[in-house]
This record gives C-alpha cells, sequence and structure tokens, in this order.
C-alpha cells in the first residue's frame, strides 16, 4: 500500500472528480439497493485498496433505497446518485453511474462484495500491461461473508463453476469486474432494458464485449468475497429467475458458449446426463421383474452422486465429506428447480418473445421524454 | 406499440418512477406531445412534477482545523454550467473558510457541528440536508 493511502482521509480528500482531477484512472461504480447492511464495509474495503486517492473516485448510485443506504454511502463516496420511485435494476443504475464520469477504467462492484486491497491495483495492472484486455473480473473467494450452510454451499457452487471454466471461459463475472470505458461505452452500456434485476446482466455485457472484438477476462487470481446472506427460499428463487431469464431472453446455448462458468451452466449440465441416464435406467428396468423398492431408490440416489461427483468432490475437499453429504440433496432440489425453470423459459420464449420492460416504461420510452431519472434505455 | 396504447399506458400511470406528467396535464401546460421535453425548469425541493435534468448538489465537508478554497468550491461549481447547484458547508468547531465561500456562494446553506465531529460524520449530517438527485462531496484539506 503506498504511503498516501495510508494517510487519514482529511490528507488525501482531494476528492476526485473527472472534471477537476486530471489524473483520475478509475471509476469505481456501486449500485445499491437497500444495502444498509453490507455498504458499510463494501466502501470502507474500496477506500483501504492499494491506489493511490487522487487515482480514482467512487460513485455510489442508490436505486430507491428505503433503508438509510444514502447516508451511509455519504461517508466513503465522491459522488451519490440518489434514483428515486422504484426499484429500476443495477444495470440501469450502474449506466447513470458511469454517466458521470470520464475515468478511463470502469469498476463495478456489487453492494455486498468486498475487494481485497490489491483487487483494484491488480485489475488495473492487468489492464494496463495486456492491451488485449479489456475487461477483467474476479472469482467467489473460498468463503462467503455470511456462514450459514446455505451461503457457504451457494458461494462454493459458483466458485466452482468458475475454477472448472476459468481457463477457457471468457465471462465478465458478476461482484467486481473492471472495464476499459471506450470498450464499454462501444458495447452499449449494460443492457436497462432488459436486465431490471440484479441476474445475469453482467454475462449478457461480456457476451456483447466478445462480439464487438473486446477482450475479456476472468480471473482465477483475483478474488472477492460476497457477504450476502442466503437462505434456501432466496437461493431457489436466484435459480428460477437466472435459469428462466437465460433460456428466455438470451438463449441457453448462445450464452453456454460464452459463460460456461454461470451457475445455471453448472447446475443443468449436470442434471441432463442425470436424467438420460435414469430415463435408461427406467427402461432397462421394464425388462427385469419389479426390484425391491429400496432397490430403486438406491439406483436413483447413485445416479445423481455419480452424474454431481464433481461438485461433491469439490465440497469434499474444501469443507469435509460431512458437508459434501449434507449438500447433496440441497444440490438436487436445486438442480430441478434450474431445470423447471429452463423449460419454462424456453416456452414462454416460445409463446411471448424476449422479456421487455411494462408498458408504461415502453410507453415512455417511445414517447421519448427526457426526464430525469431517465426512462430505461434499450440496446 | 400504436399512439393509442402509447397514451392508454401513460393516463393509466401508476408508476412512480420515472414520475412523468400525465398525457392530460402536459396538454394543459401548453406543451405539445410532440415537443421533447416535458418539463425546461428545474424544480425546487417540494414541488412535485417531472424535471428534464437531475438536481446537483455540492457538499463541502470541513472538519476541525480543515480549510477549503473558495477558487475550489467556485470551480466546481463553473463545471456544472448551466445547471443549478445546492451548495451545503458542514463544519465542525471553528472555520476560517466561511466567510471567504459566502463570498463566492449565493444561497450556500451552512451546517455547524461540534468540535471533533469527524468528517464521516459531517458527510453524513450535510447529505440528509442535501436535495439534489446527485451530490457531490468534497472535503477540506487540513490546516
Amino acid at each position: 500500500m503506498s504511503a498516501k493511502s495510508r494517510e487519514p482521509e482529511s490528507l488525501r480528500s482531494r476528492e476526485g472528480h473527472p472534471l477537476i482531477v486530471e489524473s483520475l484512472q478509475l471509476s469505481v461504480i456501486v449500485s445499491a439497493h437497500n444495502s444498509s447492511a453490507t455498504l458499510s464495509e463494501v466502501l470502507a474495503a474500496i477506500r483501504s485498496s492499494d491506489v493511490p486517492r487522487d487515482s480514482y473516485e467512487v460513485i455510489v448510485v442508490d436505486d430507491a433505497s428505503t433503508d438509510g443506504s444514502v447516508a451511509i454511502a455519504a461517508r466513503y463516496a465522491d459522488t451519490v446518485v440518489k434514483l428515486t420511485g422504484r426499484q429500476s435494476g443495477p444495470a440501469y443504475a450502474r449506466n447513470r453511474g458511469v454517466e458521470l464520469t470520464g475515468a478511463p477504467v470502469l469498476a463495478f462492484v456489487d453492494a455486498d462484495v468486498v475487494v481485497r486491497r490489491e483487487t483494484l491495483p491488480r485489475m488495473l495492472q492487468i489492464l494496463n500491461e495486456r492491451p488485449d484486455i479489456d475487461a477483467v473480473s474476479a472469482s467467489h473467494a473460498d468463503t462467503s461473508g455470511a456462514q450459514n450452510f446455505v451461503s457457504q454451499y451457494w458461494n462454493l457452487l459458483l466458485r466452482f463453476g468458475e475454477q472448472r471454466h476459468t481457463s477457457t471461459s471468457a465471462q465478465f463475472a458478476p461482484g467486481c469486474g473492471a472495464v476499459r470505458r471506450q470498450a464499454f461505452i462501444a458495447a452499449g452500456m449494460y443492457d436497462e432494458w432488459r436486465f431490471a434485476t440484479a441476474c445475469l446482466e453482467n454475462v449478457e455485457l461480456g457476451e456483447r464485449l466478445l462480439g464487438t472484438g473486446r477482450g475479456v477476462l476472468l480471473s482465477s487470481e483475483l478474488s472477492v468475497t460476497h457477504l450476502k446472506r442466503w437462505d434456501l427460499l432466496s437461493v431457489f428463487r436466484e435459480v428460477w429467475v437466472r435459469s428462466r431469464l437465460l433460456a428466455r431472453s438470451l438463449g441457453y446455448s448462445r450464452m453456454s458458449a460464452v459463460a460456461p462458468s454461470d451457475v445455471v451452466f453448472t447446475l443443468s449440465r449436470a442434471l441432463t446426463p442425470a436424467v438420460a441416464l435414469l430415463a435408461t435406467l427406467m427402461l432397462a428396468a421394464a425388462f427385469v421383474p419389479a426390484p425391491h423398492a429400496s432397490a430403486k431408490v438406491g439406483a436413483a440416489l447413485l445416479v445423481l452422486l455419480l452424474t454431481n461427483l464433481p461438485v461433491h468432490r469439490f465440497y469434499a475437499s474444501t469443507r469435509g465429506f460431512a458437508f459434501a453429504l449434507l449438500s447433496a440433496p440441497l444440490h438436487t432440489l436445486v438442480e430441478i428447480v434450474a431445470g423447471v425453470a429452463l423449460c419454462l423459459g424456453w416456452i414462454l420464449r416460445d409463446v411471448f418473445g424476449d422479456v421487455s420492460p411494462d408498458a408504461t416504461t415502453q410507453a415512455y420510452a417511445e414517447v421519448g421524454h427526457e426526464i430525469w431519472p431517465p426512462v430505461p434505455r434499450k440496446l | 406499440m400504436s399512439r393509442a396504447e402509447v397514451e392508454v399506458a401513460l393516463v393509466e400511470d401508476t408508476y412512480s418512477t420515472p414520475t412523468l406528467m400525465a398525457v392530460d396535464a402536459f396538454q394543459h401546460s401548453g406543451v405539445s406531445s410532440n415537443d421533447r421535453f416535458v418539463s425546461l425548469t428545474p424544480n425546487r425541493q417540494g414541488q412535485g412534477g417531472p424535471r428534464r435534468t437531475p438536481r446537483k448538489s455540492l457538499i463541502v465537508v470541513l472538519p476541525e482545523n480543515h480549510v477549503v478554497s473558495p477558487d475550489l468550491v467556485a470551480g466546481r461549481l463553473r463545471a456544472q454550467g448551466d445547471y443549478e447547484m445546492d451548495v451545503i458547508l458542514a463544519y465542525a468547531g471553528q472555520s476560517t473558510s466561511i466567510a471567504a465561500l459566502q463570498r463566492q456562494v449565493r444561497d450556500l446553506q451552512v451546517l455547524e457541528a461540534p468540535a471533533g465531529t469527524s468528517s464521516e460524520d459531517l458527510r453524513e449530517l450535510a447529505m440528509r440536508q442535501a436535495p439534489g438527485d446527485i451530490v457531490t462531496l468534497l472535503c477540506g484539506t487540513p490546516v
């Protein structure tokens, strides 16, 4: 850490405004919605980064919070944007933050993600040293901020996918990523029209960056800690929304080539052979005398265990055998939710087409009024 | 979406963001539906209705024994161009910068906090008073 960034805030607080500070290299944009529980830790971690204070600014875009997130943001941020009304989603909020800055590199950090001191400087270094890379993102750390079982399970599942594919996947992962401003603008910024919730907007942006010939890197060397506490319901909801949105809006096969490390692919790839194997066994059972009920259960469990073996081995190696054993039924349930949601997404895509905002938003966009906060923009 | 559908959606709107004037409201205001902007006048706090541009605030934070150059503040204001900007000065203890700032900034809002109040607390205090949609925070330098 440089001596300068160790100084108390008052000594190093020549606040970074793009119009004033010419040395501004990085703009860290944090979108927050009712994030008072985690925002303080997140912003303090950003401010502790090993980057000279004059060379970066922190912009917090508050997405219609009602829990005092704005006051917390004010304690650490250089600029706070207050969006009013209903929640517009991180894609919309981050775009509003980008519009305020002229920094050549933009970093997007979720309001529940704690960066390490070296995360942001290392991202800057990668972008400086590798002109072929235009966007770099960090992967999940081994442990999540919340210590409950479901949070640990979910965090490790995301990490498993990232670790398995970091060498092959050029994905702009959620949580924490940096992108050259020029590339971000050229790609069309975040898709705020279709992604009104915090779901897959980074993956979709990564795809467009790649489509415009930009280099995207998901770094296994960089990791960040996610603080969000997950419970059964929130995990099922997340899997449901991601899978359905992916199938309906983006197209499973197209995205699987770009973002194989996303949790939907991690889940569905294991599910597909499991279903195939189970169907084969059931077919074979038709030609033999009916086995005992426990044999049927045993065969089904064996199939599930074998098809998810890489995941279970990963859990066992990182958290021990007991954790892997406990996570197995949860993982099966999560896979079933993902499978059903994918099917529903495909049906919805065929019947209704791509996702789009509600009729009111579409009406406002069509009329073309310029107002604040702006109507979500179409790519 | 047809023009009729657009107007139905606008009139039936129960949607709070973005806050827009209903069709009949801007007909009475003399702004035609072909006009690009609904309202050109930035609203003051407490006045409802749509705005074309965000309202901006600048918070100047001066913990104890800190000063700020009035020229720096003036520069920030000039950088905003035609935008109207509220300026709030939050300071702790005694500050020598107030008089000079008041000469530079018309309608300067001043918040005084007890000596020893931290920079973070001053920022939070001022933010609660800042009416802007976009709030920039500027901290002074130690004497």
